[in-house]
């Protein structure tokens, strides 16, 4: 951990060198998807509601999805698939293979994106004025439930960046299909889940669980009643869902890096 | 220059060049497919969902829900074409020096990448525009331009389209040429465009004072011009008359690309080797 703190002290006060460059990459991340959200609360003026649900609801989805998202962007930037699959490709995972420091403790520090602050700033006011606005029934479960859903949500995110990195060890090239899951899916979750056809939506439930961490939990905060039929305990997967995959993701992560044999260059 | 620009020869080799390169990717051309029709449905439900609250045949801003389903299928094929993002070729060209090469050139530098950019255009209208249009007319029923003058409007506002695109983008990567950290200013223009363009949701949608605003801007030549022709929301002398603001809109940021570019090149200093 010790070792941990002084590498990322290293690695923050090297981005915070640039700051010009700095403030206008947090400026621009967080731009970035807050301008989406507010074409869509432009044109949400004509319509009114969304599978029901009203604006404040979906920002609160919104909101959530995009915080923790950013959150895990920021943690795990060593594990973004794109960044790693150049490190494989370059030989540069070599060279942190034969360093004696652990591989996590070296990828967590030596890639902690602070510039992602913008699009946790961004995410994190869309989720507050959703939680001021939106009608909410607040009991002790659901204030504690809250900040748990949000961490797994970042460990979720976390497994599929950790996955897609992994993938690498096999393919060389990151595969870009990992995108769908990563960007895809976040902008999925934005949305109640059951605006999707029935395939979309069960891919994103059985198979890579995005609607476990934020819609179905957030069914639970609305008290609302689930439209898609599932059995009620699917409100509380999240943590187990997002941990576990981190758990397997880290799994696959070590198969990979054993089975690792350098580019050759 | 207009000498040199009579000479159609060496574009049409830049043209041609492009558009074989674009046909050499086919892996990531095939990815691309892939993420594209992804967001294509996940953009179709949102706006599905948004008209089912409304009673049937209620039209917003100009669009029945089929023509605001078409709407999306377009917007995607139309990424491509337009490669509003991640294309950063002359912003490296600037930011590596290479430039200095391409200035010497007996081609403007301008025209130059104009060509290659149109060649990459065809490229990627083919192997990702059209089979997404393709599987949009497979998946939904959409709306296609509804007479012969309609579709000839509409590939008139297609080609504008690409041009002020290309405009747009050539003018952001000159930013090279005073800043080693271009990049960032240039990711802060392509958000802008992608918001103004109304790639995100039709300008149609917004209230009347953003729609104003916004189509009074270059950026709604890109996406919603096109797109508003295509789906027949804008016919007639509508349609000319936007087909007039994008021609405004082509000469002005080609005027002013080249005047930035001449600004830049002033500045260009480069060491001998």
């Amino acid at each position: 951990m010790n070792i941990y703190l002084k590498l990322l002290a290293a690695n923050l006060r090297s981005q915070l060198q640039h700051r010009a460059s700095f403030v206008l990459d947090v400026i621009g991340t967080g731009l970035a998807n807050g301008l989406e959200f507010i074409a869509f609360m432009l044109a949400f003026t004509r319509f009114g509601e969304i599978g029901g649900w009203s604006f404040w609801q979906v920002a609160f989805l919104w909101g959530l999805s995009e915080t923790a998202f950013g959150t895990m962007d920021m943690i795990f930037s060593g594990y973004d698939p794109g960044y790693f699959s150049e490190l494989v490709k370059r030989g540069d995972f070599d060279r942190v293979l034969v360093r004696p420091v652990r591989l996590p403790v070296q990828l967590f520090a030596a890639e902690f994106a602070l510039r992602r602050i913008g699009r946790i700033g961004q995410g994190g006011l869309i989720f507050a004025l959703a939680l001021a606005n939106v009608a909410i029934d607040w009991t002790p479960i659901k204030l504690a439930y809250l900040p748990v859903v949000f961490v797994s949500a970042v460990a979720f995110y976390g497994a599929l960046f950790t996955l897609g990195a992994a993938l690498c060890f096999w393919t060389t090239e990151s595969i870009e299909i990992v995108n769908v899951f990563t960007y895809g899916g976040t902008t999925m979750a934005s949305y109640p889940m059951h605006i999707y056809n029935d395939f979309l939506r069960r891919v994103f439930t059985f198979v890579v669980p995005t609607a476990l961490m934020i819609y179905y939990p957030a069914l639970f905060f609305f008290d609302l009643p689930d439209p898609t039929g599932l059995p009620h305990f699917v409100q509380w997967l999240a943590p187990l869902a997002g941990f576990g995959l981190l758990a397997l993701a880290f799994g696959v992560w070590q198969l990979g890096v054993r089975r690792y044999q350098s580019v050759g260059n | 220059m207009p000498t040199k620009l009579l000479r159609p020869r060496p574009y049409f080799a830049l043209v041609r060049l492009a558009f074989h390169k674009q046909l050499a990717y086919r892996a990531a051309n095939l990815a691309g497919f892939f993420t594209n029709s992804f967001f294509s449905v996940l953009r179709a439900s949102v706006v599905i969902a948004l008209y089912k609250a409304q009673p049937a045949g209620t039209t917003v801003g100009g669009y029945s829900l089929q023509d605001a389903v078409t709407y999306t299928g377009v917007g995607q094929a139309l990424i491509g074409w337009i490669a509003l993002w991640g294309w950063w070729d002359i912003l490296l060209v600037v930011k590596s020096g290479d430039v200095a090469t391409d200035l010497q050139r007996p081609i403007g530098f301008f025209w130059y990448w104009c060509a290659q950019d149109f060649g990459r255009a065809c490229g990627q209208m083919l192997l990702r525009g059209l089979p997404i249009l393709l599987l949009y007319a497979v998946l939904y029923p959409i709306t296609w331009p509804n007479s012969v003058a309609q579709s000839l409007g509409m590939l008139m506002t297609l080609l504008l389209a690409w041009f002020v695109s290309f405009a747009w983008r050539f003018l952001y990567s000159l930013a090279a040429f005073w800043s080693s950290d271009a990049k960032g200013f240039g990711r802060a223009a392509v958000f802008i465009a992608t918001f103004a363009s109304g790639f995100i949701m039709p300008l149609g949608f917004f209230p009347d004072w953003a729609q104003r605003l916004l189509r009074a801007l270059p950026w709604a030549s890109i996406v919603n011009t096109p797109v508003e022709a295509f789906v027949n929301v804008v016919t007639g002398k509508a349609l000319l008359l936007a087909i007039a603001q994008q021609l405004f809109w082509a000469v002005a940021l080609c005027v002013l690309a080249h005047a930035v570019l001449y600004a830049g090149s002033r500045k260009l200093a480069v060491d001998g080797g």
